[in-house]
């Protein structure tokens, strides 16, 4: 066992792990925070994707203790208080959701494509989602949607 | 070297379990204290909407917005079985029965207003934004808040059942009307064929379905979409490979579905041709917007190849290996 210490969506947090706990594991089993969901477990669904430090990561594939002084955001962090995030709003304006389990990932994904990305093309937006893979949408209402969270973030500026 | 091609599927799709199996629905309408309708459904939700239209539906039997309706659905504790959200039934068979459960409680609470307003009979009342009015004298009026506070201890609460009509058909000679009722759909698609690495990309796709009618014109897009990433990954990806029983791609690594990067545009064309016997003209689509698109794009695929290819999906093996039968045939 040794002591993680990382910051999970602005709250600072001291951790127990073993060689073999996985970053999903540690937000879900020890922080009780279900929002990531895994699918796969191999890196190739993105249903566990989270930002680590700016980067989307697979937190399937990141060990916890890899994560010493990271800061981690998830699902659970991307909203301010009660206010959605406009990739949130996005998603549910557009109805680019259907079961919602991909969604969590979908919408950490957006995230960092419109953090990097004032305006992205179609082909930037499909490349951006392409790690994650959805059963349900189809995907198109999924790209409208980040066209549409771009805009809301053009219209709070 | 690329070549192009257009092809098209069309299909026509029987509603529900068909075949003279009993489907049955049985929904409730409720209305509670505050004047709110309590709907109580057991539909279950798996991402194809259920929950909202399940919602327009009964506030459309109110001429009130959704938001007149508390929505419960899913809880064997409160409510009768709806049956199962398969089959592309929900829409259809127990929106009917939520309509229909909607009408006859909606008959009572009017019955309750014309008492509470002292008129002699129910004709010219209207529902409307949770009021019962008289439709030629709109000052006469109650809200439904003030007839549920009129009824204390008494609860209007009316349930509906609706049966789908459906025959056994004939074994000997395969005939009869085993579905009611059918919806149709057609899909056309444009694909580049790479005859060097047999991969086949779509250029251009529309698909157009007959919904009777659209309760959520959004959702019924949505389905379109998915329906069409799933029959395009049926068509060209997903191989589940079974050797000796067993599946030899059981993960995404080797069983491939589409991403956002493979799925086309879709121009979705929304057909409208009320279904007289649809809640509101409706019908389900869960299933068949997805049955016509394997077949477009095997039509395209010999349109732009002139292969018929004959098995899925057409993986970039596969059709090399066709390609180079027929070269030297
Ligand atoms: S669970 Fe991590 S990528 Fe699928
Ligand atoms: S909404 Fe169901 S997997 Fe994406």
């Amino acid at each position: 066992m040794t002591t993680v210490n990382l910051n999970v969506n602005g709250k600072d947090y001291s951790v127990e792990v073993d060689g073999s706990t996985r970053l999903l594991d540690l937000l879900r089993d020890s922080l009780g925070l279900t929002g990531t969901k895994e699918g796969c477990g191999e890196g190739e669904c993105g249903a566990c994707t989270v930002i680590m430090d700016g980067e989307i990561v697979d937190s399937c594939l990141v060990l916890a203790f890899q994560c010493e002084g990271k800061e981690i955001i998830t699902i659970e962090g991307v909203q301010n208080g009660d206010i959605l995030h406009p990739a949130q709003k996005a998603f549910i304006e557009k109805g680019a959701v259907q079961c919602g389990f991909c969604i969590p990932g979908m919408v950490l994904a957006t995230k960092a494509i419109i953090d990097k990305n004032e305006e992205p093309t179609d082909d930037e937006i499909r490349e951006g989602l392409s790690g994650n893979l959805c059963r349900c949408t189809g995907y198109n209402k999924m790209v409208e949607a980040v066209h549409r969270a771009v805009e809301i973030n053009k219209e709070a500026k | 070297m690329k070549k192009r091609g257009i092809g098209y599927g069309c299909t026509f799709y029987g509603t529900g379990y068909g075949n003279g199996f009993p489907d049955v629905s049985v929904a409730e309408a409720e209305l509670n204290s505050d004047g709110k309708i309590n709907v109580y459904v057991g539909a279950t939700e798996c991402g194809q909407g259920s929950d909202t239209i399940m919602r327009q539906i009964a506030a459309e039997s109110f001429g009130s917005s959704v938001e007149i309706i508390n929505y419960y659905s899913t809880d064997t504790d409160i409510m009768k079985d709806s049956g199962t959200a398969a089959a592309s039934r929900q829409t259809y068979n127990t929106g009917n029965a939520l309509r229909l459960a909607s009408e006859k409680l909606k008959d009572r609470v009017i019955e309750k207003a014309k008492d509470l307003l002292n008129l002699n009979t129910t004709v010219g009342l209207k529902i409307e934004n949770g009021e019962v009015f008289l439709n030629s004298f709109k000052a006469t009026k109650i809200s439904l808040s003030e007839i549920a506070s009129s009824l204390g201890d008494e609860k209007l609460r009316e349930e509906a059942t609706f049966v789908a009509h459906s025959t056994e058909m004939d074994e000997e000679t395969g005939q009869g009307c085993p579905y009611w009722p059918y919806t149709f759909g057609a899909a056309a698609v444009e694909v580049e064929v790479d005859t060097e690495t047999g991969k086949v990309d779509i250029i251009r796709a529309a698909s157009a379905q007959d919904v009777g009618r659209a309760i959520n014109p959004e959702l019924v897009e949505g389905q379109m979409d998915g329906g069409f990433a799933m029959g395009y990954g049926y068509a060209v990806f997903e191989d589940l490979n079974l050797k000796n029983g067993k599946i030899v791609n059981n993960r995404f690594t080797n069983y491939l579905i589409p991403t956002a990067m493979d799925m086309p545009e879709l121009e979705k064309i929304i057909i409208e041709d009320p279904e007289s016997t649809g809640p509101y003209g409706a019908k389900g689509i869960g299933e068949p917007v997805m049955t016509y698109v394997a077949p477009a794009i095997l039509n395209a695929i010999y349109d732009a190849t002139g292969v018929r290819m004959t098995e899925i999906p057409v993986t970039p093996e596969r059709l090399l290996k066709a390609l180079k039968e027929s070269e030297t045939k």
